[in-house]
C-alpha cells in the first residue's frame, strides 16, 4: 500500500544518525571510559563439565598492576544469591563449584590497563574433577549425565512453575500442542511420510563485541551496557542486589549489532558485582572469540511426520523438536514454546501433535537469534514439503496451494489467521524467479536446480511497550523510549511515527536513548516487536499529547481552527518560552494464553511473521560445489513505513540466514570448540553474495499496526535455507537434511545417490 | 632499551606527540590517547575492516599494527576524511545509498572503499574485489 | 600482550647483533601481522622483537638477466609484488595469486620472507615458490647459505632457519615459456583458508609436458611435491592421457589431512578435479 499524502509514513527517509555513523562519531559502549574504571578479563573453564576442586589465583594476584582477582566466593558477599537468567535463575554469576561448558567464566582479573588482566589472567590455575559430558540433545533427552541437579523456574515465566524442584532430568521445558486426533488422521491417511533434520550451533557474532560497564556508588547502580532490553536488565540487576528500580538505572547507546544476542542479562550482573565489591567502576569488553561463550542458537533436531492424502492434502502432522539449549536456558524455554507452536507450517492441517523440548548440554548456552526457532522449524518442514510433493508426484507449488492457510482458517494453535500473506508471498517470489520459465538444468559438470519455501513465526506474547512524547517550550519535540537502535533503524521510523501524528517531520525529532532514568518501560526490541508495540505506543503517546495541545488551546480561550503553534500555546500560559507538553502511551496487545495441556489459544499472537523466499543453485557435481546463483526473499511487513529501512532490513535478515545456511557451524571436539574466530568460522561477505539477490515485501496491510506495520527484522530469515535446499534437491536429485549445506555433503550424497542407483545414466 | 617510547607523527595532517609502549596497538593509541573512536577493534585479526586506517597513505589493520610504526609517519582515519562541515564523497554516497545498519564497520568500509576508487577509480560491476571487510 | 623491547635497525649487521642472543623471546619481525596475531593469542611472549623495515638492502625487486633470476628482497611487501611491472611480466601466477591472497591491509605489510619464515602450511606463496623452483638467501652473523625452498618447510610453523639467521632474498630462475598457474581450493566461503592448493608450473612443448612441477599445499604440513603425478605427466604419450594419469597418481601420491574444510577422501576427489581442470587450462593458454 502507499501512503502518498503522508507527510512521514511511506517515506525513505535516511537514518537520523547517518551522518555520526559515516563519521565515526557515533556512541557504542565499546568506546566507553569512566574515571577510575577498571578492566575485567575473564578466565574461562577449558572442561565442558567438572567439579571445581581448586582455584589458584595468587600468580595472576601477584602480577604489578593487577588490582584483584574475584571468584564466585567474592560474589556472594555482595550479592547472596547470584543466580540470574529470565526463564530459570540458574546461571552463576561466575561459575559455583561446578562447570558446565568449555568456555563459562570462572574468575576475573581487575586492573586498570586491559592488557596486565589479560596477561595475568592466564596465570590462574584450576583443579577440576572431570564429570562425563552430555553433548547432544538426544542424548541430552534420556541421559543419567544431568547438567543440573534441580531446575529452578525464575518467577517471572508462570508456564515454567510445574518444573520447579524437578531433579534428575535435562528437560528444562516439555511445550505441548495437540489439535485433533493425529493418530486417527494417520490411519485415514494414503501416504505417511517421516524425515528428520538437523541444525547446527551458530553465533550472532555482532560486530560490536559484547560489552558492559558497571558503576556501583552510593547505593545506586549505573550501567552502560551493550543490551536490547535495558528495562529487563534494571529489572533483574534490581532484583539481584535487593534494590528498587529506582536505583538501578541501565544506559543504552547505539548497539553494533544485537540480532538477539544481547538480552536479558549477559554481562551486565557480573559487572555489577565487580563494581560493587571494588566500588569503581568495571569495564569488560569480549574479544570476537570470546562471543562464542556468551550466547549461541539453539541447534535441533527436528522429527516430522505426515499424513497425506493421495491428491495431496495434509491430514496429520506430528512434529517432535528437541532443541539443544546449552548449559544455561537463557530464553531457550520461549523458543521451544514459540518455535514449537508455528513448527508444523504455515498449513491447515486438522489434526496436529507437538512436542517440543528445551534441554540443558554441556555447550555454550543458546538464546535469542533471529528468527527465535523459526528458521530451523521451516528448515525442517518446507524441505518436508518438496519432498512429499515429490513423493505424491504432485507440483511442489500446487501442493503448498492445497494446503497454505489463508485467511480466516485456524493454524494449530487454534488462532484464526489474519493479515498473513503467505500465499500472496509465495506467488511474489515466484514471479520473481520467473518460476514457468524453463531453466537450463545442465551444462557440463553443473547442474541447476530451484527451490521455494514459506514460512511464517509467531510473536512473543504478551509484552509491554510504554512512550513519552515530550514537546519543549518552542515545540520542538522529544520522543523518550525504551527501544534500542542497533541498525534497524528504530529511532528513524519512531520518529516517522510521532511527527505523522502531530505533523511534524520527522527529522526534527529527538529521540531519546534508553536510560531507564528517564525513558520508560520497554519489555525488549526482540523478535520483530518494536514497530508494532513500540510503534503504537508511540502513535498513541503523540495523540495524546495532540489532545493536550488541543485542550491548553480550549484552557486559554484560542478559538477552534485558529491552529497556534504550540510554543506561542505555551507562552501564553506561563508568559515565556516554558514548559512542556507531554503525551504518553502504552500498549499490550490483547493476548490469551495457551493450553498448557494442548497448546489452544485463540489468541496466541497478535500478529504473524511470513516470509518466503526463492533460490536458483548451480552445483558442480565434480566437486560439490554450491554457488546460489539467486535469491529472491519476500515478506510480509504490513505496509512499509520507511521502504528503504525495511528493504535492508530484509536483505540484512537474508545476508545473516544465508551464512546460518552455507558457511557458518561452530566445531566443537569432545565439548570444546575449535573454531571460535572470524577466521574459521565463516560469516558472508561481499564475495558471497548471489548474483541476483532481490528483497522485497508484498503490497498488504497489518489492520492492527501503526499505520498498517508490523514487524520486519526476522521475516527473510524462516524461509530462506529451505528454499536453497530445495534449490539443491531440485539440481541433484537429493534432499541433504542437515545444515549447513556443504559442497562435501553434497559430494557424498551423490557418491551415495550414484552407487545406490541401478540405473545406467 | 627501553619498552615505551614517544612518537612523532602526522594525525589527520596535524603534527602530534604521544607517549606509548611498544606493545600497544594502532587503534588502542588512537582511541585512548586521542579520542578518536572510529577505528574499531572488532574480529581482531584483520579480517573485518573496522580498524582501517592509512599509514602513509596504505590501509592496515590497526588492531594489528604496532603504533610505534606510525614514528614519523602520515596517518589517516575516518575523523579525517571530512573537510569541515563537507562530508567526503564516499561518505555521503554511504549516506544516501543508506549502505549501512548498526554502522559499526561502516568506517572501515568507507576506509576501504576509498582506496578501492584510488586504484580503480570507475569501477564496474562484478570484477572489483573489495575483499577483508565484514559486516553483520 | 606485555611489555616488549623493540629495536629497529637499519643494517643487517645491527639486526644479526640484536639476535645474538639465542632467546626463545626475541624474534625478527617483517610486516608483523602473523607475529601480532600469535601474540594476541598469547601464543608467542616476546622479550625483543626486532623489526627489519628500515633495512634497505632487504626491499627491492631486481632482474638479474646475467644469473638468470629474479631477486626479490625478503622485506618487499606483498602490495609491492602486487604491483610490480617485472613480477607481472615474469611471474603472472603470482600477481593473480595477490588478489585472493589474505586482504589489501594484510598485504600492505606482510613480506616476502616473513611470510616464508612462518612455516604456515596454509599460505599461498611458499607452494607457488616451490613451483617456480625459487632459492633462498639465508645470511647470519656467520655467513651466509643458499637453500632451495622446499628444504626451508619442515612441517606446522616449522622451518630449518636457525637462530640468528635471516633470510634476506629469494631468487626466482627467470624461464621463458613456463606455464604456471595457482589454484587456491576453498571449501566453505569463496574468502577462507584453503582446503587444498595447487601449484602448477610446466613447459608445454610438442604436445607434451615437460618438466613439471606439481606442488600441493594447505591439505599437508608443508608444500609438497607430487614426484608421482610430475612423472606422470611427463610420461604420458598425449595431452589428455598425460592429465589423467598425473590427476590419479597425485591422490593417491601423498597423505593428506581432514579438517574443517574437508575429509581426506574428499580431498582427494577436489585434488583430481581440480589439477586436471588447471592442466587443461594450462595447455589452452
Amino acid at each position: 500500500m502507499s501512503f502518498t499524502s503522508s507527510r512521514n509514513i511511506g517515506r525513505s527517509i535516511a537514518r537520523l544518525e547517518g551522518r555520526e555513523k559515516v563519521t565515526g562519531r557515533i556512541e557504542y559502549v565499546h568506546h566507553l571510559r569512566l574515571p577510575g574504571m577498571l578492566y575485567g578479563k575473564i578466565f574461562r573453564s577449558t572442561s565442558p563439565h567438572a567439579r571445581i576442586v581448586s582455584i589458584d589465583t595468587s600468580a595472576a594476584a601477584a602480577v604489578e598492576g593487577v588490582f584483584r582477582v574475584v571468584t564466585i566466593d567474592d560474589i556472594r558477599t555482595v550479592i547472596p544469591h547470584p543466580y540470574y537468567g529470565p526463564a530459570f535463575h540458574d546461571q552463576p554469576v561466575l561459575a559455583d563449584g561446578k562447570v558446565r561448558f568449555a568456555g563459562e567464566p570462572i574468575a576475573v582479573v581487575l586492573a586498570s590497563d586491559p592488557h596486565v588482566a589479560a596477561q595475568a589472567a592466564a596465570l590462574i590455575v584450576v583443579e577440576y574433577d572431570e564429570l562425563p559430558a552430555v553433548l547432544d540433545e538426544i542424548d541430552a533427552m534420556t541421559s543419567a549425565v544431568c547438567v543440573h541437579d534441580e531446575l529452578k523456574p525464575a518467577a517471572t515465566f508462570p508456564d515454567l512453575q510445574h518444573l520447579k524442584g524437578r531433579r534428575g532430568t535435562n528437560i528444562a521445558l516439555d511445550y505441548k500442542l495437540r489439535r485433533g486426533d493425529v493418530e486417527e488422521g494417520f490411519r485415514n491417511s494414503d501416504h505417511i511420510f517421516e524425515h528428520t533434520f538437523k541444525n547446527q550451533p551458530v553465533m550472532h557474532t555482532p560486530m560490536e563485541p559484547f560489552v558492559s560497564v558497571a558503576d556501583v556508588a552510593d547505593g545506586r547502580v549505573t550501567l552502560h551496557t551493550a543490551s536490547q532490553g535495558p528495562s529487563f536488565v534494571r529489572i533483574e540487576i534490581a532484583r539481584l542486589l535487593g534494590l528498587p528500580e529506582n536505583r538501578v538505572r541501565v544506559k543504552v547507546p547505539y548497539l553494533g549489532g544485537g540480532f538477539g544476542g544481547k538480552l536479558y542479562i549477559k554481562l551486565e550482573a557480573l559487572v555489577t558485582a565487580l563494581s560493587l565489591l571494588v566500588k569503581r567502576p568495571v569495564k569488560i569488553s569480549l574479544t570476537m572469540e570470546e562471543q562464542f561463550f556468551m550466547v549461541t542458537r539453539h541447534p535441533c533436531t527436528f522429527k516430522i511426520k505426515s499424513g497425506v492424502t493421495r491428491d495431496g492434502k495434509i491430514i496429520a502432522r506430528k512434529c517432535e523438536i528437541i532443541w539443544n539449549g546449552g548449559a544455561y536456558a537463557d530464553i531457550g524455554p520461549r523458543v521451544t514454546q514459540k518455535a514449537g507452536f508455528t513448527s508444523a507450517g504455515p498449513y491447515d492441517i486438522e489434526n496436529v501433535w507437538i512436542d517440543s523440548y528445551a534441554v540443558y548440554t554441556n555447550r555454550p548456552p543458546a538464546g535469542a537469534l533471529r528468527g527465535f526457532g523459526a528458521p530451523q522449524t521451516a528448515w525442517a518442514y518446507e524441505c518436508h514439503t518438496d519432498m512429499i510433493a515429490d513423493g505424491l508426484g504432485i507440483d511442489k507449488i500446487e501442493f503448498r496451494r492445497r494446503n497454505l492457510l489463508r485467511d480466516g482458517r485456524p493454524q494449530a494453535s487454534g488462532t484464526v489467521m489474519k493479515n498473513a500473506a503467505l500465499e500472496q508471498a509465495m506467488d511474489q517470489v515466484l514471479a520473481r524467479m520467473n518460476w514457468s520459465a524453463p531453466l537450463n538444468r545442465s551444462e557440463g559438470s553443473i547442474r541447476r536446480g530451484r527451490g521455494v519455501a514459506v514460512g511464517f513465526k509467531g510473536i512473543t506474547s504478551p509484552t509491554t511497550s510504554v512512550a513519552i512524547l515530550n514537546l519543549y517550550g518552542d515545540g520542538s519535540c522529544g520522543l523518550y523510549i525504551g527501544t534500542v537502535d542497533m541498525g534497524q533503524g528504530s529511532d528513524t521510523v519512531m520518529a516517522q511515527i510521532a511527527a505523522e501524528v502531530l505533523n511534524l517531520d520527522a527529522e526534527n525529532i529527538r529521540v531519546v536513548h534508553p536510560d531507564t532514568d528517564v525513558t520508560p518501560y520497554d519489555m525488549g526490541t526482540l523478535g520483530s516487536r518494536s514497530t508494532f508495540h513500540m510503534g503504537t505506543a508511540v502513535r498513541l503517546a503523540a495523540e495524546d499529547a495532540k489532545r493536550k495541545i488541543e485542550a491548553l488551546a480550549e484552557e486559554l480561550g484560542v478559538p477552534p481552527g485558529a491552529n497556534l503553534p504550540l510554543s506561542e500555546l505555551l507562552r501564553r500560559k506561563y508568559g515565556m518560552q516554558a514548559g512542556n507538553i507531554i503525551g504518553t502511551a502504552s500498549f499490550i496487545p490483547a493476548y490469551k494464553k495457551p493450553d498448557t495441556e494442548t497448546g489452544q489459544s485463540d489468541n496466541a499472537t497478535p500478529f504473524w511473521g511470513v516470509g518466503a523466499s526463492g533460490a536458483e543453485v548451480e552445483i558442480d557435481i565434480e566437486t560439490g560445489r554450491i554457488t546460489v546463483t539467486k535469491l529472491v526473499n519476500v515478506a510480509d511487513i504490513g505496509a512499509a513505513l520507511n521502504p528503504k529501512l525495511a528493504q535492508i532490513q530484509i536483505s540484512g535478515a537474508a545476508i545473516m540466514q544465508l551464512g546460518f545456511t552455507m558457511t557458518e557451524n561452530m566445531e566443537f571436539q569432545d565439548g570444546h570448540l575449535t573454531n571460535g574466530s572470524l577466521a574459521d568460522y565463516k560469516i558472508p561477505n561481499l564475495l558471497d553474495m548471489p548474483r541476483v539477490f532481490i528483497n522485497e515485501w508484498v503490497d498488504s496491510r497489518q489492520e492492527t499496526g501503526p499505520f498498517g506495520a508490523k514487524g520486519a527484522g526476522e521475516s527473510a530469515t524462516i524461509a530462506l535455507s529451505a528454499a536453497i535446499g530445495n534449490a539443491v534437491a531440485d539440481a541433484i536429485g537429493v534432499h541433504l537434511p542437515d545444515l549447513p549445506l556443504s559442497a562435501e555433503s553434497v559430494f557424498n550424497a551423490l557418491q551415495r545417490q550414484a552407487s545406490a542407483s541401478e540405473v545406467e545414466a | 632499551m627501553s619498552v615505551s617510547r614517544k612518537i612523532r607523527f602526522s594525525l589527520n595532517g596535524r603534527p602530534v606527540v604521544a607517549d606509548i609502549m611498544t606493545h600497544e596497538t594502532v587503534v588502542e593509541v588512537l582511541t585512548q590517547r586521542f579520542d578518536l573512536r572510529g577505528a574499531r577493534e572488532s574480529c581482531g585479526q584483520g579480517l573485518c575492516g573496522c580498524c582501517t586506517v592509512y599509514v602513509n597513505g596504505l590501509a592496515v589493520s590497526g588492531c594489528l599494527h604496532l603504533a610505534a610504526l606510525m614514528d614519523g609517519a602520515e596517518v589517516t582515519t575516518i575523523e579525517g576524511l571530512e573537510q569541515g562541515e563537507r562530508l567526503d564523497p564516499v561518505q555521503e554516497a554511504f549516506i544516501s545509498a543508506g549502505a549501512f545498519q548498526c554502522g559499526f564497520c561502516t568506517p572501515g568500509f568507507i576506509m576501504m572503499v576509498k582506496k578501492l576508487l584510488e586504484k580503480h577509480p570507475d569501477p564496474t560491476d562484478g570484477r572489483v574485489p573489495v575483499g577483508g571487510v565484514a559486516g553483520r | 600482550m606485555n611489555a616488549f623491547e623493540l629495536v629497529e635497525p637499519r643494517t643487517i649487521e645491527d639486526a644479526f647483533g640484536f639476535l645474538r642472543d639465542a632467546d626463545a623471546g626475541i624474534r625478527p619481525m617483517g610486516g608483523g601481522t602473523a607475529l601480532m596475531l600469535m601474540m594476541k593469542a598469547q601464543l608467542f611472549t616476546p622479550a625483543r622483537l626486532v623489526s627489519l623495515r628500515l633495512i634497505d638492502e632487504l626491499k627491492g625487486i631486481r632482474l638479474d638477466e646475467a644469473a638468470g633470476v629474479c631477486r626479490i628482497g625478503a622485506m618487499t611487501t606483498f602490495s609491492e609484488l602486487e604491483n610490480s611491472k617485472i613480477i607481472a611480466d615474469r611471474f603472472p601466477i603470482v600477481t593473480r595469486a595477490m588478489a585472493d591472497l589474505a586482504n589489501v591491509r594484510v598485504r600492505n605489510v606482510a613480506t616476502v620472507g616473513g611470510n616464508i619464515a612462518h612455516g604456515d602450511p596454509h599460505l599461498d606463496l611458499p607452494p607457488i615458490w616451490t613451483a617456480l623452483d625459487v632459492e633462498v638467501v639465508l645470511r647470519s652473523a656467520a655467513g651466509r647459505r643458499v637453500a632451495p625452498i622446499q628444504d626451508i618447510f619442515a612441517g606446522y610453523y616449522a622451518t630449518t632457519i636457525s637462530d640468528g639467521e635471516l633470510i634476506s632474498e629469494i631468487r626466482v630462475p627467470l624461464r621463458p615459456n613456463r606455464r604456471a598457474t595457482y589454484v587456491k581450493v576453498t571449501t566453505r566461503a569463496i574468502h577462507d583458508w584453503p582446503a587444498l592448493g595447487i601449484s602448477i608450473a610446466v613447459t608445454v612443448q610438442d604436445g607434451r609436458f615437460k618438466d613439471a612441477r606439481l606442488v600441493l599445499s594447505a591439505a599437508v604440513d608443508r608444500p609438497t611435491r607430487l614426484f608421482a603425478a610430475e612423472a606422470a605427466l611427463e610420461g604420458g604419450n598425449d595431452i589428455e592421457a598425460a592429465i589423467t594419469a598425473a590427476a590419479l597418481a597425485a591422490a593417491i601420491d601423498v597423505e593428506m589431512e581432514s579438517d574443517a574444510r574437508g575429509s581426506v577422501d574428499f580431498k582427494k576427489q577436489l585434488l583430481r578435479v581440480h589439477l586436471t581442470r588447471a592442466l587443461r587450462n594450462l595447455v589452452r593458454e
